[in-house]
């Protein structure tokens, strides 16, 4: 299992139908809005690096969707 | 989602009290016999339901699709989840006799409930020490507020009240129900098969285990007391079968859709949302008193307006509680010559920190913080992340709204 954040930056005006389109994609798990240098935080799991490649596109893809960055997780420590 | 599943699950339970108040005064009038015969009729009832959910469609199973996306098919029960299934059995055991012993004192729903909601209480001191926070005053502020909210909605229009049902609410139902609460919060945040567990299986292993803790409890107290009330539970279990399957159809669904809100919020915040259930089962206890199953309500205009505001300060109490949350990330870059691990334990000791991951990319961690108050991320994360030495730069991002799907 491989967990990642992807941090999105957004063109202004396109997030809520970005973010209604990213509730669809089926291996993410968490999908926050955020204010400061990025416009919206996505958790993503997925098996392997090739999904995750997959779910990346399927982001990039969204309308609106101006830059990625993917943070893989190496290690975890969570309540 | 959150919402919507926390406020089924209230309407649901409102629902039930109108219910449950009917059968305890028409057909069973005794809380402890009606306690076990929730649990032993519930057995075939949330089996029955769980294997509908079960059947598959369209390549996903009837439960996923419209109960919890986690779930795929009733399974046997694993064994990481036997000891918080005992502990959460134990809690309903308690909250399910404790329930209807109160009916049996106090007729009208209304009246019963209310006391209830004070779990808040119980559950802030709870996550406070699991999430090595303290309480803020605000918070303070919106417990005293739900907590006399309570008291004054809780004056029954019937003129029932009494000193013996306040001792079973604060030290037999609400304890119980938080330790129902916490463990069964555990459970949905178990993995199964690298997918959260879902809220169907654990229902059905709930009803199963506390049917078998009840047996027990109430069995001891009949050795105890020479009474008989484990003879007149199974006795009810059988001739009132369909109201009591009707009662526990209710309650699958209400508990389905509370322990899927559990994993995406607080225990406390669900709960705050949940306890709307107070103000569905006014129009429940009405209808009820028209039937002429409970007492007629008082027309004492004062009394009306007392209940009334009562609710009122309650759900803003409430309100104020669930919107005092405050979620964040930080993005952190750290200096080349420390020891990563290290760093990493220094982030999970600060108080407010839900998340630490350490990550390949532009940042060497990101961070997420749980506070109840924006004020604490200065005073209790920022001046700390600051004073680690390893940490060269951060950058904070408040999150505005979040979507979960467990």
């Amino acid at each position: 299992m491989i967990k990642s954040y992807i941090l999105i930056s957004m063109r202004p005006g396109d997030s809520e139908k970005a973010i209604a389109a990213m509730r669809k994609i089926e291996k993410i798990a968490k999908i926050s809005v955020v204010a400061g240098d990025y416009d919206i935080v996505v958790r993503v799991q997925v098996d392997s690096l090739e999904d995750l490649l997959k779910v990346t596109d399927k982001i990039q893809m969204i309308p609106g969707v101006k830059k990625t960055t993917t943070q893989v997780i190496e290690k975890e420590l969570s309540l | 989602m959150f919402y919507v599943l926390a406020f089924s699950s209230a309407i649901i339970a409102a629902v039930n009290s109108g219910v449950d108040a009917t059968v305890s005064k028409l057909f069973i009038p005794n809380g402890w016999a009606l306690g076990f015969a929730t649990f032993a009729v519930g057995i075939p009832v949330t089996l029955l339901l769980s294997l509908m959910f079960s059947i598959p469609l369209k390549g996903r199973s009837v439960g996923s699709r419209f109960a919890d996306p986690s779930f795929k098919r009733l399974r046997l029960l694993r064994r990481e989840e036997v000891f918080p299934q005992t502990m959460a059995a134990f809690g309903n055991a308690l909250y399910t006799v404790g329930y209807f012993a109160l009916f049996v004192l106090i007729e009208d729903p209304s009246v019963v409930l209310p006391f209830t909601q004070v779990v808040i209480l119980y559950l802030v001191a709870i996550e406070s020490i699991n999430d090595k926070d303290m309480p803020t005053l605000s918070e303070i502020q919106s417990i005293l507020i739900v907590t006399f909210g309570a008291i004054l909605g809780s004056i029954s229009l019937s003129g029932s009240l009494n000193f013996e049902s306040l001792l079973i609410v604060f030290f037999v139902i609400n304890p119980g129900w938080v330790l129902l609460t916490v463990y069964q919060r555990k459970l949905k945040w178990i993995k199964i098969d690298d997918q959260y567990n879902d809220s169907i299986n654990i229902r059905f292993w709930n009803v199963l285990f506390s049917c078998v803790l009840t047996t027990v409890l109430i069995f001891g107290y009949d050795l105890m007391t020479g009474s008989n009330h484990l003879a007149a539970g199974v006795s009810a279990s059988v001739n009132q079968f369909w109201w009591i399957a009707l009662i526990s159809t209710g309650a699958f669904f209400a508990f389905v859709f509370y322990i899927r809100a559990l994993g995406i919020g607080k225990a406390s915040v669900v709960q705050a949302v949940r306890s709307s259930t107070i103000m569905f089962s006014i129009p429940v206890s009405i209808v009820i008193a028209y039937l002429g199953i409970i007492d007629p309500f008082s027309t004492d205009p004062v009394l009306l307006i007392i209940k009334v505001i009562g609710i009122i300060i309650m759900m803003m109490g409430i309100l104020s509680f669930a919107l005092n949350l405050v979620k964040a990330y930080i993005f952190i870059h750290v200096k080349p010559g420390y020891p990563l691990e290290e760093t990493m334990q220094k982030l999970w000791n600060i108080r407010g920190v839900s998340r630490v991951t350490a990550t390949a990319g532009k940042y060497d961690f990101i961070v997420k913080i749980r506070i109840r108050a924006l004020v604490k991320g200065y005073e209790k994360i920022i001046r700390k992340v600051e004073g680690i030495d390893a940490i060269e730069s951060f950058k904070w991002e408040s999150v505005l709204k979040e979507w979960e799907d467990i």
